[in-house]
């Protein structure tokens, strides 16, 4: 077990390196930032200072030693634009992202496992049907409609929840639902399948053979073995919404960190692009790590596999 | 001075006047005023790292000297009184007493020259760096005077430090403040206008809160509140839910906030739209004799200049693209108020493809040829791209190939500085940086320009040195009105679509709103009245 983990961490390290050089790469090809840093009138000697100051008239190999080098030393640099460390660009963003990741997980799951339970020990009822509509609907519509019609008919026609914009906990409720709402029919499916497989399964017949009462066979014995695909997928989810929410934080105008590594791509801020994917990718790969040893811990079979 | 038409009532005017005339308001602020605009995000807030597109959310902190009436005048801000000397070569400003930094520290000639110096620096972004590096001394003849010396006449100065005009980047910043450490002063900026910083978070929101007892004028809000939307359905949505009471908002928005009973508030040509024609800059080592709108006959270039001209329906631009808001007109960088442009230069190219595809004809082009459009939006113009794509579907009705290339600003950028863009066309908007014509194109279409977006000429070059060292606005504008424009009609250098409005949607809590005619977005925060 011990050597797996060293072996996975290992991977994981070497996953952040490549992404790091990738990310390193793309941003340096896609545009100078000192265009953008410069009223258009600027002068070629104030371009070359400016350059200079920022270090990007250095061969690129020096560049990137540079830059791998101050990782290490955990310095992720100033923004370009700002001349702020990079540092304080994510943790203002961070909690904002974080929040909206966290309600929007626990509306997914609190909507899809228990609909998707529902759904497949009511297989073939009309509830089963109504609750895959649910899940088509959820995983087929775009996040910026979904986003738009929420604000239309929560905060303009109704008048009952804040149209956009991060406050108190009002503000939270549609964009964690239109980030959610994908993610809670994807879950449905999911638990709704693996219930079907676990519920045809020989230890549930031989539980029920055994005389123990639906409610037991179906909460401890049934969804506490179908949710192992589940836990993965969920944590994995969130992991994604850290970063991938960019469409809802942009409807709503919420200050995530989706937005800002965006903003910072058309900006030329190479410095917070690097650092927040980096942020994002690593809490990828731990989460992918975390989820590895927990499936492990969890599953005998694929740890014995393992050994 | 440019007299523009603007939809503003006259009382709204007067009332302007009578506040600039620094009678405070009485009434204690109160509320939030909330304002959604598209975007922000670059802001910088010391003087040699601020480039100018952030205008919108910026000046409520600061103040410059000079500012413009409703009728585009210069009347006093931060200088009470001014005087152009020797032909514009000395330009001399006595400061009003007792103007205060929010940090308590009082204004004095020293901040102007100690601003003027930071923007002028080596490596400076400042949209004036060029301009304030033409000062060749600066002398403080006291504590409240500043006399500004020049090697050569410059005419227009005092537009240069105004408040009412795009690009108008000289904010009075405090010395101290900025000599103390500009890391702290980049973090907790100061100025002497109505509104002082309270939070920044980039790209998302800018907080201020009034200053009571401001000399000029006490704003009726407690708190002005700018928030970042990027999405126009959003900050539309958000006006109409009352989250937000202002939205910078596009033409296309116009229909729906008449419809819902949201005030639209227009200000009236801000910006003249035009579609470069790029490779006209012969001599230099770019240059391409092969573009048919640039080649060296000069007779079959225009020809085909004024087939791509006619090509266009300028009308239907303004109508389906544009939201109905602004002018088409037939002149490049003009507006129909301008006092130097005689009536007849205004009326718009028709629309004539037949003609058109004649022309192309007559010019050697029976069967059209190839052309790129770049779509690049430009901030604050973000219909730019909108009106490429309608130009190119024109061009194609007579025969034109056009390859469609939407392109960064950014990475366009390296193109226009180094003239590299021949045989390439794109929509541009030209803000008014200055009320006179010729203030734009010493800037962009000069042959000493550091930029180039519409097209160099000896000629051209010649009316903008002239007119820049003529210390008579009444001599500029009889050499404009019957030189310089009739020529530039007579060349066509672009195809000219017109001027054009911004417009806001405003909410229900909002009350009356004086503007400045042509300044580029939104402005005047601190006499918004509250409804």
């Amino acid at each position: 077990m011990a050597r797996h983990l060293v072996g996975r961490i290992l991977q994981t390290l070497l996953s952040m390196l490549v992404v790091i050089s990738i990310v390193f790469v793309l941003t340096r090809m896609s545009g100078n930032p000192i265009q953008l840093l410069l009223d258009v009138n600027a002068t070629e000697r104030d371009q070359q200072i400016l350059t200079h100051y920022l270090g990007l008239d250095q061969p690129m190999p020096v560049q990137y030693a540079i830059y791998v080098k101050n990782i290490f030393l955990g310095d992720f640099g100033k923004s370009i634009l700002t001349r702020r460390p990079v540092v304080e660009h994510i943790w203002e963003r961070l909690p904002a992202t974080a929040e909206l990741g966290l309600v929007a997980m626990a509306m997914s799951v609190l909507i899809g496992v228990p609909l998707g339970m529902y759904s497949a020990v009511h297989r073939g009822t009309a509830l089963d049907t109504g609750a895959r509509i649910f899940a088509v609907l959820g995983q087929s519509m775009p996040a910026f409609w979904l986003g738009l019609m929420l604000i239309l008919l929560f905060g303009v026609v109704l008048g009952v929840l804040p149209a956009g914009g991060r406050g108190g906990a009002l503000n939270l409720i549609l964009p964690a639902f239109t980030l959610g709402y994908f993610t809670s029919a994807a879950i449905l499916r999911l638990t709704r399948s693996a219930m079907l497989e676990v519920l045809g399964s020989d230890y549930i017949k031989f539980a029920r053979l055994k005389g123990l009462s639906e409610q037991v066979v179906l909460w401890k014995h049934g969804l506490k073995n179908a949710l192992l695909p589940v836990v993965t997928f969920a944590v994995m989810l969130f992991v994604q919404f850290l970063g991938g929410a960019v469409v809802t934080e942009t409807v709503f105008a919420w200050p995530g960190l989706g937005r800002l590594i965006l903003e910072s791509i058309t900006t030329r801020d190479y410095p917070i692009v690097q650092a927040g994917v980096l942020v994002l990718s690593a809490l990828y790969l731990t989460g992918n790590l975390c989820v590895d040893v927990l499936y492990s811990y969890l599953n005998p079979r694929i740890r014995h596999a393992r050994a | 001075m440019r007299v523009r038409s603007w939809i503003g009532a006259s009382i709204t005017m007067v009332l302007l006047s009578t506040i600039t005339a620094a009678v405070p308001v009485a009434a204690a602020p109160e509320g939030t005023l909330t304002v959604a605009v598209a975007t922000f995000g670059n802001e910088r807030w010391l003087p040699h790292l601020y480039v100018g597109a952030e205008d919108i959310v910026l000046k409520p902190l600061w103040e410059n000297l000079l500012n413009r009436d409703a009728k585009g005048n210069l009347i006093p801000m931060l200088a009470e009184r001014w005087q152009a000397l020797d032909g514009g070569r000395t330009w001399k400003f006595h400061l009003r007493k007792g103007v205060k930094f929010h940090n308590g520290t009082e204004l004095t000639a020293e901040d102007v020259r100690y601003t003027f110096t930071q923007i002028a620096r080596e490596g400076s972004a400042n949209a004036l760096s060029n301009e304030m590096r033409l000062i060749k001394s600066m002398e403080v003849e006291d504590p409240y005077t500043i006399a500004i010396h020049f090697e050569k006449p410059f005419v227009t100065f005092g537009n240069r430090v105004t408040s009412g005009l795009f690009g108008s980047t000289g904010y009075i910043q405090s010395k101290k403040h900025l000599e103390a450490g500009e890391e702290a002063a980049e973090r907790r900026p100061i100025g002497t206008g109505p509104w002082k910083f309270v939070e920044h978070l980039r790209g998302d929101r800018i907080v201020y809160e009034a200053v009571d007892r401001h000399w000029r004028a006490t704003p009726n809000y407690k708190r002005l509140v700018f928030l970042k939307v990027p999405e126009p359905a959003t900050r539309m949505a958000m006006l109409r839910a009352g989250s937000v009471d202002v939205i910078e908002a596009g033409g296309e928005y116009v229909d729906e906030l008449k419809k819902v009973g949201m005030r639209l508030l227009t200000m009236p040509n801000t910006s003249a739209i035009w579609v470069i024609l790029g490779g006209q800059w012969a001599g230099r080592p770019s240059y391409d004799p092969k573009v048919p709108w640039a080649q060296p006959d000069a007779e079959r270039a225009r020809k085909v200049r004024l087939a791509l001209n006619l090509a266009v329906d300028k009308k239907a631009i303004f109508d389906r693209v544009l939201g109905g808001v602004g002018s088409p007109l037939g002149t490049v960088n003009a507006y129909p108020t301008d006092p130097w442009m005689p009536e007849a230069l205004l009326k718009p190219i028709p629309y004539d493809p037949a003609k058109a595809k004649a022309l192309l004809a007559e010019a050697g082009y029976p069967n059209g040829f190839d052309v790129t459009m770049n779509l690049t939006a430009w901030p604050g113009r973000g219909y730019l791209p909108d009106v490429g794509e309608a130009v190119a579907t024109y061009w194609e009705k007579i025969g034109l190939r056009v390859k469609r290339r939407p392109v960064d600003r950014a990475v366009f950028a390296a193109d226009f500085r180094a003239r590299s863009y021949a045989g390439v066309a794109l929509a541009y908007a030209g803000p008014i940086i200055g009320p006179e014509p010729w203030e734009l194109f010493v800037r962009i279409s000069h042959s000493k320009a550091a930029v180039h977006l519409l097209f160099e000429h000896p000629k051209l070059d010649a009316f903008v040195d002239r007119l820049g060292v003529e210390p008579s606005a009444a001599a500029r504008t009889k050499i404009m009105r019957e030189e310089m424009e009739p020529w530039l009609h007579e060349y066509m250098p672009a195809v000219t679509i017109g001027a054009t409005h911004s417009i806001a949607g405003v909410g229900p809590k909002v009350g009356d709103w004086p503007l400045i005619p042509g300044h580029l977005g939104l402005h005047n925060w601190e006499y918004v009245t509250r409804k």
